[in-house]
């Protein structure tokens, strides 16, 4: 569990910072144009400009190597696994031949690049998606979502669901380690009894918690409406610039990544 | 169990989003319509949604290596039995979407594929599964673990379905790409996962009913005829 208590932190996007204070329907609408970008992307130069520029801009503003890393080595591993598996099954023209234990791998040059292909699509998405994350609060990114008419139930819920999942997190953290000091873990056998009375008492508790917080949310005015406490402001010259940039760099990215390179 | 961001061509994300849209829109308008009768539903959907978000990250030993690795479990089925399956389509639909943004596990341009194979068929393979072995009246340990399994092993099929699909532009045939995908998933530590989350969540089932049985019975999980159940 400790992984999580890592990963899943919004520490880095409540800092004060150029990218932090950039409007979140900005940053919204950047994500999702790139995001198209990137999915059309017929090569790997923009693919992986997306990446090194999310790189920069993660340094610019100091998070930490380790915590990039971190969320980024999983989908390196997919990078490197779709690489592997398109290479050795894509395409006709044999690249080069190894022989690992008496069993000859074939590597084929069209699988090759069609791997980095999709691999470059990848980081590339992905870079884009936690520089975003990694400047952006829940609770912006609700009044973002509620600005764009995201229907206000899975706004509202997103919002609980978040809140809670942190509270959650730390009890179970503590009941796991109350369970794995009373060898509650020392085996399989005994340890998914011991997972299932862990879950059983998770469900009891938000069960239990849901009723105490309806009725102090009751307490203090809430009737079933929306429950966000951020309110957006007009844009002001800043943000117009920003758009006026994301239109002008659009066609040029388009453009870049819908040329056949190989 | 998700599809990284990337993966899927433009095609595929609409037909997706396209699938998933409609699911997402029913479950919805349920909690819309239970909030207007009952106001605290919603905080209720939000803390059971967030409660098996964490636990689908419980770390569950791989028993093939000896609890040497671990892996980690759904949820839906556990969330289908107790939401029902179509608000459970959109509890699963927003973890995934604060799975891709905050911990970097699938992505935006894949949550269509995504809410499809863990939301809609994991959601909907569990529900009827506990449901129909609540009819042909197993002991609750094994409704819970029926549902966990299957809705489980529906999550990897959709997952298989999916990126077999990506093979047909290429001359592929799509039932051998996908048959291969589910065994790969199978053979390596999903096969035994699906079984191992089905006995937690059958555990899960028995601790609440044992502790709090009316817990079950606001839920819809169990008739007021608890004589019937057995453990």
């Amino acid at each position: 569990m400790d992984f999580l208590h890592h990963t899943f932190s919004d520490v880095y996007a409540r800092q004060n910072n150029w990218l932090t204070r950039m409007d979140v329907r900005l940053k919204m609408l950047y994500v999702i144009s790139l995001l198209s970008i990137n999915l059309w992307a017929k090569n790997v130069s923009v693919p992986l400009f997306f990446f090194s520029v999310s790189f920069i801009f993660l340094f610019t503003i100091k998070i930490p190597f380790m915590s990039i890393l971190r969320s980024l080595s999983l989908p390196m591993v997919f990078s490197l696994l779709i690489l592997l598996v398109k290479s050795l099954h894509e395409g006709e023209q044999v690249w080069f031949s190894v022989s690992i234990l008496g069993y000859k791998l074939v590597f084929r040059e069209e699988g090759f690049f069609n791997g980095l292909h999709t691999g470059s699509k990848v980081l590339g998405g992905i870079s884009l998606v936690i520089t975003f994350s990694f400047t952006t609060t829940i609770s912006r990114l609700c009044a973002g979502l509620a600005w764009f008419r995201v229907p206000n139930t899975i706004v509202e819920l997103m919002a609980f669901m978040y809140r809670y999942i942190f509270l959650f997190l730390d009890e179970v953290a503590t009941m796991w380690i109350a369970q794995k000091s009373r060898l509650g873990h020392t085996s399989w056998r005994k340890m998914i009894p011991s997972l299932g009375t862990l879950c059983g008492v998770l469900i009891i508790r938000a069960f239990d918690r849901a009723e105490r917080t309806y009725e102090a949310m009751h307490v203090r005015g809430y009737e079933g409406g929306r429950i966000l406490t951020v309110t957006l402001s007009p844009w002001r010259r800043k943000e117009y610039i920003f758009f006026i940039g994301m239109v002008l760099i659009t066609p040029i990215l388009i453009y870049t990544g819908g040329l056949c390179l190989w | 169990m998700h599809i990284t961001e990337g993966i899927l061509p433009p095609k595929w994300v609409a037909v997706w989003f396209a699938v998933s849209a409609p699911f997402v829109g029913i479950g919805i308008y349920h909690i819309k319509r239970k909030k207007r009768a009952v106001p605290s539903y919603l905080p209720l959907v939000g803390m059971l949604g967030a409660a098996v978000f964490v636990f689908s990250c419980f770390p569950i030993p791989v028993i093939a290596l000896n609890g040497m690795a671990t892996s980690h479990p759904c949820g839906t089925g556990m969330s289908a039995v107790l939401l029902g399956p179509f608000v459970s389509v959109l509890v699963a639909g927003i973890a995934l979407l604060i799975q891709a943004l905050f911990l970097a596990h699938g992505g935006l341009t894949t949550l269509g594929g995504n809410i499809f194979s863990m939301g809609i068929l994991g959601s909907f393979s569990g529900y009827f599964a506990f449901k129909i072995a609540q009819r042909c009246k197993l002991p609750l340990f094994w409704c819970g673990f029926l549902a966990g399994t299957i809705s489980d092993l529906f999550t990897y099929l959709g997952t298989s379905i999916e990126l077999g699909l990506l093979v047909i532009n290429k001359g592929g045939s799509f039932f051998k790409a996908a048959a291969e995908i589910f065994g790969v998933f199978m053979m390596t530590s999903q096969g035994v996962l699906c079984i191992v989350e089905g006995a937690v969540v059958g555990f899960v089932m028995v601790f609440i009913y044992k502790r709090r049985p009316g817990i079950l019975f606001n839920l819809g999980v169990i008739r007021d005829d608890t004589k019937s159940i057995g453990t």
